[in-house]
């Protein structure tokens, strides 16, 4: 037995404390008010809707339903009712776009994938893109054009166009999103072209622009750092979370896990530090991580840059530079490691750090030799000169003096995100004309004249670059829902005042890149979703003249850091980003990947922090069980619920924006605080210094974290890479399951009668690798936009009540309970082959099928839940109400939100049992097309894959048929590592895990 | 004294238990019988907007049921054909009969043609059309004798037991694939061999598990 049984895992401090609470919570059968109908629908109400629901039935049962069948006038090409239809295209998201597959299914697209052929995805996806098909089919979404609150007609504001726009000297402001759309950067150019008095202005509030005027101090050009992290086998993060909310996250995943994938003990894995003040996605899945404030990073990179200086050329600023980390045992570390390992490793910081942070890291890496081997630098076209921040403030700040006569602002919601000082909405007020474009109402544009309503990505034509320039097509699955204008649609009509299809602006502008044979090339990219062979030219850097008086200058002026302050870091949220899509219920449900908070942003501290606060640093299990701070900075002042998270640093406190939305959308209203208050020109991410106190008040927090408790167990099993070479089968070892290794075990002896499996039936199975899984929850959103599953609401979540089929546990591990380690743990149904939930059943509607999937018959369902009762694994989920049926027929038009429902997949009725599939429907598909198309008795490996599957960035989940001993699975399966959870139970589970292993560096054991 | 009751007051219990035995045996029956989908959905005929007879088209004309039910083949709905596939032939023929004004209705706006649906399975099932005609499953075998229909009427009940009957044994309803679509195709005397034959070239093993039909 390795001693890694030793290691305690948990999930909050509560357990680790097993504390009485705790240990109440998690002895309960059922969570408490689980099982209970309590206020809200009150058991009176409940009876009356109940009462309704019969009578209804009653009457309809009386007559047979007449159902109508209505054929098309003209099939479209290649349509097949009751087929999927599968179109390239890419998704937008601030200035790139990511590649992207989409089903359809008569002409509404219900699902997004990946494209395989397109470097920015390579087949996966990562939660908004998953998520963006709720957003299609959002009801809030505005449907109107408005001028003032009255509607108005497209021709109304055309016209308004025309005149208003006729005068070419008038001075206008154009503030914009980012976009790296090659038609709007064309119609932006005849834009300031013809109004040669027009100011343009991008207004991203989280853009990567540190970055870039980094490397145009270090390299003197503002030039895009691309991240080949499959090339590197040192990695040092320094509060960069390039896994999760970098510009590039699913690429830097694919090529992360990649470098991190171990198949036998003679495999090698990368090495990932990270320095941070909060737990990212990045940081929990590193070998090695440094807690400390935010506002210590510049100084830790200093002094690492100061000691590489001692062995490399480039950093000649930072020699004989000390600071309080001169002396700490990272730096020699660190400093030893990555030159040994030149032109091998990475060292990048987080978006969130100013431009001089990114000057140095540039410098470092280009010290290392790490330019050109495992980062490129790219040349952008749609690069602006400056720093736009500060463009931006100047803007608004002559918006306000009334220099312009005339404001369009496109795609981006300024009056909600724009630094608090800059008094956004007074400013724009002193503007005579403002016209807004946006999908929804939002805080912008209701102070606008005219507003434009949006198109979605899915309903419009468009194009873009991708992060690494591969120049790709964005075509509409569907008409516009609500008859919107797109982006470049409306910037023609700004220019021209009149109407222009955006399939002939986009097709215009990409005559130029194929001038020989468009109709071809056309056709091929329209097929691919990309143009074969394009990318941003990578420029071969070298140190600016004058970096390193410039650094030696920003040396001369960085003081020390008083640790005892309680600085305030704020970044984008992992759900709902900037606030853009607040409106999605899928996100908004979504729990975070550390915190496991759902439908809230908190304000996460350390438990030293919350002591000094004067807050339990403890939860309550109690209704209310987050306490409120009051965080004051400047004159400006948010309440905010304090949520303790270990690995937090001390005196530090992070928030994250995007939530505190009014009059937004249905979802998105009185969710969480809104913190863009804080946010100010001079501090626009960080607050070095911020008056805190408790309020007093206590607040409920829908969190999941301590939901389905390992007790102790060995669920998740990890060990070091060494330690993986010294004992191979370190983790089927930990535990000892009669029958594995025993011929005449126990187990063969079962109660129950063994099923029979027939020969001609594919066996399923699945794997988990925690190896390479980061817990990024791709997998959760892409179950519940493929298997039709309902969002339930804060309350309902606070219930234990929560829906997904499959869930992401985070454990904490390790000594240090300040600053643990990480794991994550997808847990869906095990679909065991001697499932407890099948034998207690009392109407056999949870039984087996004959290809091994523990199947669900939801028809003869009854609720007794006793099958949730009786799993170990705790996977299985019951219909408390009629999510699904009051969300797709209640409300107006619910037609809307009807379309995103996948046909393959019944809607479950309230009194239901459902859990994971497996993905029956594509199983069935799969197995049906094999007998169609092929002489094949079984679908061929590959044919069929899972939702969380083919989202999965990672590629930590693989599913295929056992009974084919040269299928991946099958292979896997046989890796040494591969373990059952809770297997000692005898259970028999199909879905196995492949150990985790860790990669640490023996220097720093 | 006097009986507080009559002598025929003897015969009242057993009278109320024959009663109860027959009326429950009634409802039980009733419920077996008028309830079930034989009684329920078998005959079921309802008038579509256009007069369309299968008689005319597939008996008298021979059209083949591929010409317009076209995606049988492909994918699980076999599908009602777009109403370019009627004026196809319409637009010469019949191109001013009265029963067709629907039809050139809804060629002239784009509107559809609102068919009524006849084989109506509920929600929760998913059958699929391409897994049954690939294999040898007749069209008759589910839908009788479409080409002898005027008004097209639901044959069979549809009901699970009914299916569980043919995916238990499929032997009697298989036939050469190309031979699907024939109406007319009567089993050979050695339909027994024949069935071995398709079930060992197409490996024909029906499902009779829940998620076979129900996801």
């Amino acid at each position: 037995m390795s001693n890694e049984n030793q290691r305690t895992y948990w999930k909050s401090l509560n357990e680790l404390a097993q504390n009485e609470e705790f240990v109440k919570a998690s002895e309960r059968e059922f969570p408490k008010e689980a099982s209970e109908l309590k206020d809200g629908l009150s058991r009176r109400n409940f009876i009356q809707i109940m009462g309704a629901s019969v009578a209804l039935a009653g009457l309809a049962s009386c007559r047979k339903p007449v159902q109508k069948i209505l054929p098309l006038r003209q099939q479209p090409e290649h349509m097949v009712p009751g087929n999927p239809l599968y179109y390239a295209t890419s998704m937008p998201f601030k200035d790139s776009v990511y590649g992207l597959i989409v089903e359809t299914r008569e002409g509404r697209p219900i699902k997004i994938e990946g494209n395989p052929e397109h470097p920015s995805t390579l087949g996966s996806t990562n939660v908004f893109q998953q998520a963006a098909t709720l957003e299609l089919y959002d009801r809030d979404r505005s449907r109107h054009i408005l001028q003032g609150d009255q509607q108005a007609s497209r021709e109304e504001f055309e016209a308004f166009c025309a005149e208003q726009f006729a005068d070419t000297d008038q001075r206008i402001a154009f503030i914009s999103e980012d976009s790296s759309s090659p038609t709007y950067l064309r119609l932006k150019q005849a834009v300031l072209d013809r109004f040669p008095n027009a100011e343009w202005v991008n207004h991203e509030p989280f853009s990567d622009e540190n970055r870039l005027l980094g490397n145009e101090k270090a390299f003197g050009q503002k030039l895009r750092t691309y991240h080949h992290f499959d090339q590197a086998k040192v990695i040092l993060s320094l509060d960069e979370d390039f896994m999760q909310l970098s510009d590039n996250d699913v690429e830097n995943v694919k090529r992360f896990s990649e470098a991190r994938r171990v198949k036998s003990t003679e495999d090698d894995m990368n090495r990932l530090y990270s320095v941070e003040s909060a737990f990212t996605l990045t940081g929990s899945n590193a070998d090695h991580r440094l807690r400390v404030k935010a506002a210590q990073i510049p100084l830790f990179l200093n002094a690492l840059a100061a000691r590489l200086s001692e062995s490399v050329d480039g950093l000649e600023a930072y020699r004989n530079h000390t600071n309080e980390f001169s002396q700490h045992a990272w730096i020699s570390v660190l400093a030893e490691e990555l030159l040994n390992n030149r032109g091998e490793s990475i060292v990048a910081a987080g978006m969130d750090h100013d431009s001089d942070v990114h000057a140095t890291v540039a410098a470092i890496n280009l010290a290392l030799g790490n330019a050109g081997t495992t980062i490129a630098y790219l040349e952008l076209p749609h690069v602006e000169a400056g720093d736009q921040n500060q463009r931006f403030a100047e803007v608004t700040r002559r918006l306000g003096a009334g220099e312009f006569q005339s404001v369009v602002i496109m795609g981006t919601n300024p009056v909600f995100t724009a630094p608090s000082d800059l008094n956004f909405a007074e400013a724009l007020d002193a503007v005579p004309v403002s016209i807004n474009l946006s999908n929804h109402v939002g805080e912008t544009a209701r102070l606008c004249d005219w507003h434009v309503n949006k198109t979605h990505f899915l309903e419009a034509w468009g194009d873009g670059y991708s992060y690494n320039g591969v120049r790709s097509i964005i075509q509409p699955m569907i008409q516009p829902l609500f008859g919107a204008l797109s982006e470049v649609e409306f910037l023609n009509m700004v220019l021209n005042g009149e109407y222009t299809t955006g399939y002939d602006l986009v097709r215009e502008t990409w005559q130029s890149f194929a001038p020989q044979d468009f109709e071809d090339t056309w056709a091929t990219v329209l097929h691919d979703g990309l143009q074969e062979g394009t990318s941003f030219p990578a420029v071969s850097v070298s140190l600016a003249n004058g970096f390193t008086e410039e650094a030696g200058q920003v040396l001369g002026q960085s003081t020390p850091v008083d640790e005892e302050a309680l600085e305030l870091v704020m970044k984008v949220d992992s759900r709902v980003y900037d606030g853009r899509f607040a409106n999605n219920g899928w996100l908004q449900e979504l729990p975070d990947s550390i915190t496991k908070i759902t439908w809230d942003n908190v304000a996460q501290i350390s438990a030293a922090t919350a002591r000094r606060i004067g807050i339990p640093d403890e939860r309550d299990f109690g209704d209310l069980d987050a306490h409120k701070i009051r965080i004051t900075a400047g004159d400006q002042t948010v309440e905010i619920p304090a949520w303790v998270i270990p690995g937090q640093a001390d005196n530090s406190i992070t928030v994250t924006y995007g939530y505190g939305r009014e009059g937004f959308g249905r979802v998105a209203d009185g969710v969480g605080t809104d913190i863009y208050p804080l946010r100010t020109t001079e501090n626009l991410l960080f607050h070095s210094d911020v008056q805190v106190e408790r309020t007093g008040e206590q607040y409920a927090i829908a969190s999941t974290q301590d939901h389905s408790s390992m007790e102790g167990r060995a669920l998740v099993r990890e060990a070091s890479i060494e330690e993986y070479r010294d004992h191979p089968t370190f983790a089927p070892d930990m535990v000892y399951i009669p029958g594995e290794v025993d011929e005449k075990s126990i187990s063969r002896y079962t109660l129950f009668d063994p099923q029979d499996y027939p020969e001609n039936e594919p066996q399923w199975g699945m794997s988990i690798d925690l190896n390479t899984c980061i817990g990024c929850h791709a997998c959760t959103i892409a179950c519940q936009a493929e298997n039709n599953i309902p969002v339930i609401g804060k309350r309902e979540v606070h219930r234990e009540r929560e829906m997904h089929w499959i869930r992401v546990d985070r454990y904490f591990s390790g000594p240090d309970e300040a600053n643990p380690q990480v794991l994550h743990q997808p847990v869906p149904c095990m679909h065991c082959e001697l499932a407890p939930c099948e034998q207690v059943c009392p109407v056999a509607a949870t039984t087996h099928s004959d290809d091994g999937l523990n199947q669900m018959t939801y028809n003869r369902c009854i609720g007794t839940r006793y099958c949730a009762n009786n799993c170990p694994y705790k996977v299985r989920r019951f219909n408390f109400f009629n999510y699904t049926k009051e969300y797709l027929t209640t409300g107006e038009d619910p037609e809307v939100v009807q379309m995103a429902m996948n046909p393959d997949v019944t809607i479950r009725f309230r009194g239901v049992m459902e859990k994971c599939t497996y993905c029956v429907q594509r199983i069935q598909r799969g197995k049906i097309e094999t007998k169609r198309e092929t002489d094949l008795k079984k679908p061929a490996d590959g044919t069929v894959k899972t939702a969380c599957q083919q989202a999965c960035p990672a590629n930590a989940i693989d599913f295929g048929d056992l009974t084919d001993t040269d299928s991946q699975i099958s292979q896997i399966k046989r890796n040494e590592r591969s373990y059952l959870m809770l297997g000692e139970l005898n259970t028999r589970p199909r879905t196995s895990y492949v150990a985790k292993l860790r990669n640490p560096n023996p220097d720093m054991a | 004294m006097a009986q507080i009751f009559p002598k025929w007051a003897n015969k009242v219990p057993k009278q109320i238990q024959l009663g109860l035995i027959l009326g429950l045996t009634a409802i039980v029956f009733g419920f077996w019988y008028f309830g079930s989908p034989e009684y329920l959905e078998v005959g079921y005929a309802p008038e579509q907007p256009i007069p369309y007879s299968h008689q005319l088209h597939v008996g008298e004309l021979g059209l083949d049921c591929r010409y317009c039910h076209a995606s049988v083949e492909e994918s699980a709905k076999a599908s009602i054909p777009p109403t370019q596939t009627c004026m196809g032939c319409h637009e010469q023929i019949a191109s001013d009969s009265p029963a067709l004004e629907p039809l050139r209705e809804s060629w002239e706006t784009g509107e559809p043609v609102e068919w009524i649906r006849v084989h109506d399975i509920p929600d929760l099932a998913y059958f699929d059309h391409s897994a049954h005609v690939n294999v040898g499953v007749g069209c008759v075998s589910c839908h009788g004798r479409v080409d002898r229909m005027q008004v097209v009427m639901k044959t069979e009940s549809m009901s699970m037991g009914w299916c569980l009957d043919c995916h238990n044994d499929p032997g009697p309803d298989l036939r050469p694939v190309e031979q699907v679509t024939n109406m007319d195709w009567q089993p050979p005397e050695d339909q027994h061999e024949l069935a071995q034959m398709i079930i060992s070239k197409r490996n024909i093993a029906p499902p009779t598990y829940c998620n076979a039909c129900h996801r």
